[in-house]
C-alpha cells in the first residue's frame, strides 16, 4: 500500500466521519448530538472534495452543516426536553436491532464486493456544475419544478401546525 | 441532441396543470380572504379543478403515447386510466370534506383543500413517469402532504399521533426506496427506467446479479409500506383511525391506486429483463406472491379482533391490498392481460371503500362512539343508511351483484390461471374469514336492538352525494361489469411499457 497524502487525508476524514456518528448516538445530551452530526457532515464534505466533488462538498457544508445542524440546535433550543431520557427499548430489542443491521451490513458489502463495477476512470471535466445545471435545468426540469411545489407544500404545513389559533382556548 | 421543456407538446400535460394552477391560485386567494370568510368555496374551487383535469384526462385517451424530457414525464393509456382512479377518489374526498359540520372540519380549512390538490398532484406524478427521479419526487409530494392532511386537527390527540406514526414510518420507507433507487442507478448510470432495462439486459446476461436483488428487495420494502401490504402495514390502523375520515379515504383510495401504479411501472420495466432468464418466476413472483399473502392472513385474522369501526376497516384494507397484488404477482406465469382485471377491481375498491368510510364516519360522529357497537340497530333508526351500509359491506366481502363479487372473481381466476393453487386458496379461505368481520356490522344494524337514548344520524347531503356515487358505482360494476371490462379491454396497457413514438424518433 502506498502511503500518499490523499490516502491519509481520506482516512483522517473518515476517521472523523465515523466518530462523529458513534458519539453521535452515545452522547447523553442532545446538544452534543447535534454537535457530533455536524462534525460527521463535515467531514463527509471533506470526502466529497477529495473525490473531485467540490461542488458538492460546498453544498454539503452549506446544506447539512449549515443549514439542518442550525435548525436542529434552534429546535432544540426553542423546545422543552429532558437531558438523560431513559431509553424505552428494552435489552433484547437492541440486541436483535443489532443483528440484524449487522446482517444487512454483511449481505451489502458481500454484494458489492462481487459485483465488479468498474468502468474505467471518468474525466472530471465532464462531471461539473456547468454540467450539472444543464441536466437539472433541461434533462430533469420536471422533477425539479415539482420539487418547487414539495417546498411549497412543506412550507404551507409547517406554517399550519406550528401556528397558535386565535381563538384557541388552550 | 440535448431538448428542452419547450420543445415538446405540454398540451398532454393538461391534468396537472390544470391541478397546480388551482392549487397555487388558491394559496393566493386564501390569503387575501378575510379571516371570518366561509372557506367552503375553495372547496368548491378544488373540485371543480379535480372536475377540469378529469375531463381533459378523458379527452387524451386515444392518442399514441407521449413523452417528455427522457420520460421524466410520460402519457400512455396507462396512465391515463390511473390519473382517471386517482382523479375519483380526490373528488370524493373533496366532496366528503365539504359534508362535515362547522366544528367537525378541519380547522385550516383553505390550506386542508390546497394540501389535499397537491398530494394529488404527486400521484398523478407517480402515475405519469418513467424516470426514477420524477417518480420518487411525486411520492414525496403525495407523502409529505399526507402527513400534513394526517395531523391537521391539531386539538385531537389521535390525529397527532397518527401524523407522528406516519412520518416517522414514512420516512424510513422513503429512505429504503431511495437506498435501493440508489442501488439501481449505480448499477446502470440511468434514472430513466428503459435505459435501466436496456442496461439490465446485458447484467442479467452476466452471473453477478446479487446487486439486482438487493436493490429490488430495499425496493420492495419500500414500495410494501406504500401499498400497505403486510409485515409492513403496522401504520395502517392507527393512522386510517386517527386521522380525518376525508383524509382516510384518500390515503385508502388514491395513495394506495398511486402506489400500485408505481410498483407496476418500475417493477415492469426496470425488471423486466429478468422475466427472460427465469429468475422473475423463481423469485420476483414469489417476493410478491409472499407479500398478497401475508396481507389477506395478517389483515382479515388481525381485523376479527377489532372493535373500532374505522380501525376494522383499515385492516380490511390491508387485506384488499393483497388481493389486489394477485394479478401483478402472477404476472410473470400467465402475461400482460392482466391490467384489466387489476384495474376493475381498484375501481370497485374506491367505490366500496370510500364508501364504508364515509358511512363509520357519519355514525361515529352523530353518536359520538367510533365503536361498532355505535351501528346497534340502524336498520330501524335509519334504513336507508343500513340498506347503503350493507351493499358496501356485501360488496367488500365479496358476495354476487355487487363490484367486489366479479373484482374478486377475476382476480380469483388469474390466480387459478397460474397454476398457483396455494394461492388461490389462501384467498378464498381468508375471504370466507372475512365475511364474519363484514358480518358483525350487519348483525348489529339488523339484528341489534336500538340504543334508546342513542340520537338520530343525521347524514348531510355532500355525505349523501359521496354515498350515492359509491352506491351507484358498487351496483353498476356489480351488474353490468362488461361496461368497464369492455372499455378495459380495448385500452392498450402494453404502451406503458414500451418506449413512445417519439423517443424513437429522436
Amino acid at each position: 500500500m502506498n502511503l500518499s497524502g490523499e490516502f491519509i487525508a481520506f482516512f483522517v476524514l473518515s476517521v472523523m466521519a465515523i466518530g462523529g456518528a458513534v458519539f453521535m448516538i452515545n452522547m447523553q445530551r442532545v446538544m452534543h448530538m447535534a454537535l457530533a452530526l455536524a462534525f460527521t457532515f463535515f467531514s463527509i464534505a471533506g470526502i466529497y472534495l477529495l473525490l473531485n466533488a467540490p461542488f458538492l462538498a460546498v453544498i454539503q457544508v452549506l446544506i447539512y452543516t449549515g443549514a439542518i445542524s442550525i435548525l436542529m440546535l434552534f429546535g432544540i433550543m426553542l423546545t422543552k426536553h429532558r437531558y438523560e431520557e431513559k431509553s424505552a427499548v428494552a435489552r433484547w430489542q437492541g440486541v436483535i436491532g443489532f443483528i440484524g443491521v449487522a446482517c444487512f451490513l454483511g449481505v451489502l458489502m458481500w454484494t458489492i464486493y462481487r459485483t465488479p463495477l468498474l468502468s474505467g476512470q471518468g474525466n472530471p471535466k465532464d462531471f461539473g456544475i456547468h454540467q450539472l445545471g444543464a441536466a437539472v435545468f433541461k434533462e430533469y426540469a420536471i422533477p425539479f419544478e415539482v420539487a418547487s411545489i414539495l417546498l411549497l407544500v412543506a412550507l404551507v404545513g409547517a406554517v399550519i401546525l406550528a401556528k397558535r389559533e386565535e381563538n384557541e382556548c388552550s | 441532441m440535448e431538448h428542452t421543456l419547450l420543445d415538446f407538446n405540454l398540451r398532454v400535460m393538461a391534468p396537472e396543470l390544470i391541478i397546480v394552477s388551482a392549487a397555487a391560485l388558491l394559496v393566493i386567494l386564501e390569503l387575501l380572504l378575510k379571516e371570518s370568510t366561509s372557506r367552503n368555496w375553495i372547496g368548491w374551487l378544488g373540485l371543480l379543478a379535480v372536475i377540469a383535469a378529469g375531463v381533459s384526462v378523458g379527452m387524451e385517451f386515444g392518442h399514441p403515447p407521449y413523452q417528455i424530457l427522457n420520460d421524466s414525464y410520460r402519457v400512455d393509456s396507462f396512465s391515463l386510466a390511473f390519473k382517471a382512479l386517482l382523479l375519483g377518489g380526490g373528488g370524493l374526498t373533496i366532496l366528503f370534506s365539504l359534508a362535515g359540520g362547522k366544528n367537525e372540519q378541519p380547522k385550516p380549512k383553505g390550506e386542508y383543500y390546497i394540501l389535499l390538490l397537491a398530494a394529488l398532484l404527486g400521484g398523478m406524478m407517480m402515475v405519469s413517469s418513467a424516470d426514477l427521479l420524477a417518480l420518487y419526487v411525486g411520492l414525496e409530494l403525495l407523502s409529505l402532504s399526507s402527513y400534513i392532511l394526517v395531523g391537521i386537527n391539531k386539538r385531537d390527540r389521535h390525529s397527532n399521533e397518527a401524523a407522528w406514526k406516519y412520518v416517522v414510518l414514512g420516512g424510513v420507507s422513503s429512505a429504503f426506496l431511495l437506498y435501493g433507487m440508489s442501488f439501481l442507478y449505480g448499477l446502470t448510470g440511468a434514472t430513466n427506467l428503459f435505459a435501466i432495462q436496456g442496461k439490465m439486459v446485458e447484467m442479467v446476461a452476466t452471473q453477478d446479479q446479487a446487486y439486482i436483488y438487493v436493490s429490488l428487495f430495499l425496493m420492495m420494502v419500500g414500495f410494501g409500506f406504500k401499498i400497505a401490504t403486510a409485515p409492513f402495514h403496522t401504520w395502517t390502523p392507527d393512522v386510517y383511525q386517527g386521522s380525518p375520515t376525508p383524509v382516510t379515504i384518500f390515503l385508502a383510495v388514491v395513495s394506495k391506486a398511486a402506489a400500485f401504479a408505481l410498483v407496476a411501472r418500475v417493477l415492469l420495466i426496470a425488471y423486466l429483463p429478468l422475466v427472460s432468464t427465469g429468475a422473475w418466476n423463481e423469485i420476483v413472483s414469489w417476493l410478491l406472491m409472499i407479500l398478497a399473502a401475508c396481507s389477506m392472513i395478517i389483515g382479515n385474522t388481525a381485523a376479527l379482533r377489532q372493535t373500532n369501526a374505522k380501525r376494522l376497516l383499515a385492516y380490511s384494507s390491508i387485506a384488499q391490498a393483497g388481493y389486489v397484488l394477485v394479478p401483478l404477482s402472477t404476472l410473470g406465469f400467465v402475461g400482460f392481460d392482466l391490467f384489466p382485471s387489476l384495474f376493475y377491481y381498484l375501481c370497485a375498491y374506491l367505490f366500496m371503500t370510500a364508501g364504508a368510510f364515509a358511512v363509520a364516519d357519519c355514525i361515529a360522529k352523530s353518536c359520538k362512539n367510533d365503536q361498532i357497537s355505535a351501528f346497534a340497530g340502524l336498520s330501524r333508526r335509519s334504513p336507508w343508511l343500513a340498506g347503503v351500509m350493507t351493499i358496501f359491506l356485501i360488496s367488500l366481502a365479496g358476495f354476487p351483484v355487487t363490484a367486489g363479487f366479479f373484482g374478486k372473481f377475476y382476480l380469483l381466476t388469474s390466480a387459478v390461471g397460474s397454476n398457483q393453487a396455494w394461492l388461490a386458496a389462501a384467498m378464498i379461505l381468508t375471504t370466507i374469514v372475512s365475511y364474519y368481520y363484514y358480518f358483525e356490522f350487519i348483525r348489529q344494524m339488523y339484528f341489534r336492538a336500538p340504543d334508546l337514548a342513542a340520537p338520530r344520524v343525521s347524514v348531510s347531503w355532500a355525505a349523501w352525494a359521496v354515498l350515492a356515487i359509491g352506491v351507484t358505482g358498487t351496483l353498476a360494476l356489480g351488474l353490468f361489469p362488461d361496461l368497464l371490462l369492455h372499455e378495459l379491454g380495448k385500452i392498450d396497457w402494453h404502451s406503458a411499457f414500451a418506449q413512445a413514438q417519439n423517443a424513437i424518433r429522436q
